[in-house]
């Protein structure tokens, strides 16, 4: 297998944003290959989740190279609902460590704040099984339901959850291309308006525009992709056993780390996919960063911030930074780089050398794991 | 009155799914008929208040276990009081399962939830009434 570098990368601000996606992918892409110093890459692999429905238009893959002056580069594009992005990576890495390509512009983004929430609600929750979609069930209602057994067979506690929320705010504070840059406190996130009880609106990802972009190359470069994991599980969240764990996570985190020749032990820092507060909390436990039952315990006692033992989404993660979903995976990539080259600003761990990126797509049926080294 | 819910199950792993599925979604077999009684345990709740378009607020769904294995998504009434583990009837009316014992006012309010035309929203009031009244006279009569 080839090694796989990242030799640049990009990212727009993300928010509320008024050009289109195009414009906003072309944005980030443009920074990454300025900064891999390459004036086009020999492929491209586009992550958008849902172009046809948010922006009305379809062969986006086609629609973004043309758009960036890429007409002639082969662009296909890649879905898995809200981990498209990880997914794109993947795809990207396995052309160049397959030897079929030297060079990959990988490009993610999604545009969705000119809908209204309930229409924006509706799109994002047709990754979720059509007959549980009769019911109404959303993301943010699945949350519920799961969150709902984290904390009454797990005895997380309410406390817990909404420092995750606090915590990963704090990290937006200190990252300029957050959507949210500023801090809130537990008595706010517990007195938020409730969403999905007991989700409340505070423990969940806002709705973001943005893009992000890396460019994978076969020549070495600072960063290495050490391993990529890609775990899968029932499109039905009532054909499983389990609801407070994510075997699509186990799984993918099994297979990156086999790849990788390392497990969880010698992890930096961590972007993890916590769109909702609670599953940054049962991912750290699903990806073997923290003993099983202690992810709470370690949240509140810092382990997780900035300063702590193993820094958890030092860009703000999907809480603050934002998440323009299939941007969000390719985001993740960009902040453990930036990280890995001590490019972070007020918000850089210091001495990184291992970094993990962990996607969820749809509810946690397509998830990714990617490790990342300095090399 | 229990309803009786149309299954199916795997033939290799024994799980039971419903609505009935052609394959097991974890091994690639076909799965046979079953049937599973309407009743079972809450497994997890929530009140959705920014239901998606097509749903009013607040909209109370559950997951409930049956006896038998299977899990099932439904509508309520209402989730106030309600705990995990909560034993719970279902009954379907018009492909649409519903949790716990309902007086007819609270179905009333339950079906004006689902926004649609409301001469399909009163037919099927009516005709879940004329279940239960047929149901009891079956009751009676065994």
């Amino acid at each position: 297998m080839q090694p796989v570098f990242v030799a640049g990368v990009g990212m727009t601000r993300i928010g509320r944003r008024s050009e289109p996606l195009p414009a906003l992918m072309a944005e980030a892409a443009h920074a990454a290959l300025a900064e891999a110093g390459l004036e086009a890459p020999e492929a491209i692999v586009v992550a958008t989740m849902n172009p046809e429905e948010f922006v009305g238009d379809g062969n986006f893959a086609s629609n973004v190279a043309t758009h960036m002056g890429f007409a002639h580069v082969p662009a296909l594009r890649i879905e898995t609902a809200t981990s498209s992005g990880a997914a794109a990576v993947y795809t990207g890495f396995a052309q160049i460590a397959a030897g079929l390509r030297r060079t990959v512009l990988v490009v993610g983004g999604e545009k969705m704040t000119h809908l209204a929430t309930p229409k924006v609600s509706e799109i994002i929750g047709r990754s979720i099984d059509p007959y549980e979609r009769t019911y109404g069930v959303t993301m943010p209602a699945l949350a519920g339901l799961v969150t709902r057994v984290l904390m009454a067979r797990q005895g997380v506690s309410a406390r817990e959850i909404a420092q995750v929320a606090v915590k990963n705010h704090a990290n937006g504070a200190r990252n300029p291309l957050a959507h949210f840059q500023q801090a809130v406190t537990v008595e706010e996130v517990l007195e938020s308006r409730m969403v999905a009880d007991p989700l409340r609106l505070l423990h969940c990802c806002p709705i973001s525009d943005g893009a992000a972009a890396v460019v994978l190359s076969a020549e070495r470069a600072t960063v290495r992709v050490a391993g990529v994991g890609h775990g899968a599980d029932t499109l039905a969240v009532r054909h499983r056993r389990e609801l407070t764990s994510f075997a699509a996570t186990r799984a993918a985190a099994r297979e990156a780390y086999a790849m990788a020749g390392f497990g969880p032990e010698r992890i930096d820092l961590a972007e993890v996919h916590d769109a909702f507060a609670p599953f940054e909390l049962m991912s750290l436990e699903d990806l073997g960063l923290v003993p099983p039952g202690t992810a709470g315990r370690a949240t509140l006692d810092g382990d997780t911030a900035l300063d702590g033992r193993l820094p958890i989404n030092p860009s703000g993660g999907l809480k603050a930074r934002g998440h323009p979903l299939a941007g969000t995976g390719v985001a993740q990539i960009v902040e453990c780089v930036l990280q890995l080259t001590g490019r972070a600003l007020t918000r850089q761990v210091p001495a990184a050398t291992y970094a993990l990126a962990h996607s969820i797509g749809g509810l946690a049926t397509n998830n990714w794991v990617t490790l990342l080294e300095r090399a | 009155m229990i309803e009786i819910i149309a299954a199916s199950k795997c033939p290799r792993c024994d799980i039971v799914v419903a609505p009935p599925a052609t394959y097991c979604p974890h091994h690639p077999v076909a799965m046979t008929p079953a049937t599973l009684p309407g009743i079972g345990e809450v497994v997890s709740f929530t009140t959705l208040h920014t239901p998606p378009t097509g749903f009013r607020s607040p909209l109370h769904i559950a997951i409930v276990e049956l006896r038998g294995g299977g899990r099932f998504v439904c509508h309520g009434a209402d989730t106030r009081g309600l705990k995990i583990g909560a034993r719970v009837a279902i009954e379907a009316i018009d492909n649409v399962y519903y949790f716990s014992h309902l007086g007819a006012m609270e179905r009333a309010r339950l079906f004006w939830r689902r926004t649609g035309h409301a001469g399909d929203r009163v037919n099927a009031i009516a005709r879940s009434l004329a279940k239960r009244v047929w149901k009891g006279r079956q009751r009676a009569a065994s």
